[in-house]
């Protein structure tokens, strides 16, 4: 199974090269040939990458014989096969590969993270053991993935925001969504990701309270930085809609989103004590 | 041998005054290749005739006219269109087998046109070529040259980047119109003055997709007469520029002295709009928008420089990938005027064969019929005499075959010679039919 997930690694590897190459080979004349077979090879790639990572999940899953969400090797798998899992959908629906030169270098890192903690695995606490866990867990990854690729989505808006204003020709200039494609891609990943993170939270307290008896700790570091994260979104959506804050703006406001969810995934479980710590 | 010529001339060598002399009309076309295939003895014609071009392309046997195949074209049109053959010789080019094959291979791949890359001229060709097949002018030669100049045209313009890339000012417009907006359908563009590149890129962006159009002009009366055009609703406008609040593009050409468009009122604007994207495009010399206009949030501001500026680098784009797209088409005629030549010598080649293995088989018959041979050495003798035909053979066809692969202008020669030792004239017409 260790072998599997080294496959499974290398093969993220070899589609993020492909996947960054499709940008970064830009528009050049000698290219213009090479990259449709690049961007080929970067989305099949990617499906076979998703397809090993699904088995690694199934299997390291029956292995521990819990869903596997306790430890750093687990999370981290399952986010990169949630970032993955959306990038598929996106590209499926809009036809739009540029994201897939942000978000699977991405997933590619994630990955590599967990491969790099995987020698070690953990019980879950007995208390933990319920059913209610599996949606809490997997709502809430789905959701961060989602704001992973509206973080992306701002970024090729920032990018080609840029180039329209300074009037020059970028290598990479026709490659990405228009302006309104990327914007509204974004706003949508965010109400989607929003919508799931909020029935996620709220699965989570209905769980803390069946399971313990007792509200919530709402000082509990982890649950405070996602409420805070919450809060970034839902006030986001409500300037947009509010006083029309497009564009440039929401951008901004997906990547500062996308960093408080990092800040809570990983900060939060590195420099402050939670219960929902990993080990 | 059949021989591939064209006399054409075009933009590059000919003034217009002349190209429209050597102009076809359609009833003329039809006339014209039946002349020369009646009266000039051509076998094969196709006639192109554009406002950039006038190309006659035929196929001759050189063996049965007397005169050069390019003489003969040469003649036609100097007598057709009345003009002396020495000013046709100075306006006009004259290709031979692999460059006519070249020339119509640059044809259609946009190589020869006034802007490289453009996409009408292979639709042009292929209409004078359907043209000229059901007039009877094209058989199977110019059949294979021009299904093969339109396949070339075609990778060329999907292997090279020739054809990508707005080469006009409107078009540019268009293009960035389309790297703002996720669509064009539901948006408003307006134009403010009049002008013919303002209404050709408005234009443009309707017939990509731009549902309403809002002509503004300083007089009501000439608003309504250029909204005509577009079925555009009509505004005047005196210092009141709230018809922009449902503009998605702006397209400015007014021969106003000053600036007509300015950062405060247009901020104005873009608020009571929400900041929707606007694109505004100034097209005038002295210009009609204040140029810090482009600081306001979510206005994009591109004047004639700008856009200029996008076609001069998308014109160079377009140069550089010219090069390889040459290399390319060098590549195509060269295999394809081999590939013509194989199929020349073929038929003299299975005729030669043909006659030996003639010859050898009633030899045997004879031999065989005289003298009583075992079974066994019945065969070895068969098996002999097809060894000898295949060994003496052998070289005569490697060679002629040499000869062309090297692209030997002689072969022909070689072919005559060996129709009219090996007296093959009359088994090689059989062939043919």
């Amino acid at each position: 199974m260790h072998f599997l997930f080294l496959v499974t690694v290398l093969v993220y590897l070899a589609a993020s090269i492909f996947q960054a190459l499709y940008l970064a080979i830009g528009e050049r004349t000698e290219t213009s040939t090479l990259r449709p077979r690049i961007a080929q090879i970067a989305f099949w790639g990617t499906c076979l990458g998703f397809v090993l990572l699904t088995l690694f999940i199934i299997l390291w899953w029956s292995r521990q014989g819990h869903f596997p969400m306790k430890h750093w090797t687990d999370s981290t798998a399952f986010f990169a096969w949630a970032i993955t899992l959306i990038y598929l959908i996106v590209v499926r629906v809009t036809q739009l590969r540029a994201i897939g030169s942000l978000v699977i270098p991405g997933a590619f890192i994630t990955i590599l993270i967990s491969y790099s903690f995987s020698r070690n695995t953990s019980a879950l606490p007995e208390n933990l053991e319920t059913y209610w866990l599996v949606p809490h867990i997997t709502l809430i990854f789905l959701a961060y993935a989602i704001f992973f690729t509206a973080f992306g989505f701002g970024v090729l808006y920032l990018i080609a925001e840029k180039s329209i204003r300074d009037k020059k020709h970028t290598v990479f200039q026709n490659l990405l969504p228009s302006l309104g494609a990327s914007d509204e891609l974004g706003y949508r990943c965010t109400i989607l990701g929003l919508i799931l993170l909020s029935i996620g939270i709220i699965i989570g307290v209905v769980l803390k309270q069946y399971i313990e008896g007792v509200i919530l700790n709402w000082l509990d570091a982890h649950v405070f930085f996602t409420v805070v994260t919450w809060f970034i979104y839902v006030v986001h959506i409500s300037f947009r809609q509010l006083w029309g804050w497009r564009g440039r703006k929401a951008a901004y406001s997906e990547i500062v989103g996308f960093i408080a969810v990092l800040w809570t995934y990983v900060g939060v479980k590195l420099f402050l004590d939670s219960a929902h710590t990993f080990r | 041998m059949n021989q591939i010529v064209s006399i054409g001339t075009s933009h590059h060598v000919a003034p217009v005054e002349f190209r429209e002399k050597l102009a076809f009309s359609e009833e003329q076309l039809i006339e014209s290749l039946h002349h020369l295939r009646e009266s000039y003895k051509v076998d094969e014609a196709v006639i192109l005739s554009t406002c950039n071009r006038v190309e006659v392309y035929g196929v001759a046997n050189s063996q049965r006219t007397a005169e050069s195949p390019v003489k003969i074209l040469l003649d036609f049109l100097s007598n057709y269109h009345r003009i002396s053959v020495d000013t046709l010789k100075k306006w006009s080019y004259r290709h031979h087998n692999l460059d006519t094959i070249q020339h119509l291979f640059r044809v259609t791949s946009s190589l020869d046109s006034m802007v490289v890359g453009e996409s009408q001229i292979l639709g042009q060709v292929k209409d004078a070529y359907d043209f000229s097949r059901s007039a009877g002018g094209a058989g199977t030669i110019l059949n294979r040259l021009f299904a093969k100049a339109f396949s070339v045209g075609k990778r060329i313009r999907s292997e090279t980047t020739i054809a990508t890339g707005a080469v006009s000012i409107s078009y540019a417009a268009v293009e960035l119109a389309k790297k703002i907006f996720n669509t064009l359908e539901d948006k408003t563009v307006a134009i403010i003055g009049a002008g013919e590149m303002s209404e050709l890129t408005a234009k443009h962006l309707v017939a990509n997709g731009v549902s309403k159009v809002i002509v503004a002009n300083r007089t009501y009366e000439r608003a309504v007469k250029i909204a005509e055009k577009f079925k555009g609703v009509p505004v005047a406008y005196e210092q009141d520029l709230n018809f922009l609040i449902d503009a998605d593009i702006v397209i400015s050409s007014t021969d106003a002295p000053h600036y007509l468009i300015e950062r405060k009122p247009l901020a104005e604007i873009m608020k009571k709009r929400k900041h929707r994207y606007m694109f505004l495009i100034d097209i005038a010399v002295p210009r009609d928008i204040e140029p810090d206009v482009s600081k306001i949030y979510h206005a994009f501001l591109y004047n004639i420089d700008d856009l200029e500026a996008v076609v001069a680098s998308n014109l160079k784009e377009r140069k550089q990938e010219a090069v390889r797209a040459e290399q390319i088409v060098s590549e195509e005629a060269k295999r394809f005027h081999d590939q013509l030549q194989i199929l020349e010598v073929n038929p003299t080649i299975k005729a030669l064969h043909q006659q030996f293995q003639q010859i050898a088989e009633t030899e045997l018959q004879v031999c065989l019929d005289c003298t009583t041979l075992s079974d066994t050495q019945e065969t070895a003798v068969a098996s002999m005499t097809q060894a000898i035909v295949k060994k003496l053979l052998h070289h005569p066809v490697e060679n002629l075959r040499h000869a062309v692969n090297d692209g030997n202008a002689d072969h022909g020669q070689y072919v005559q010679a060996l129709q009219e030792l090996f007296a093959l004239d009359d088994n090689n017409d059989k062939e043919q039919e």
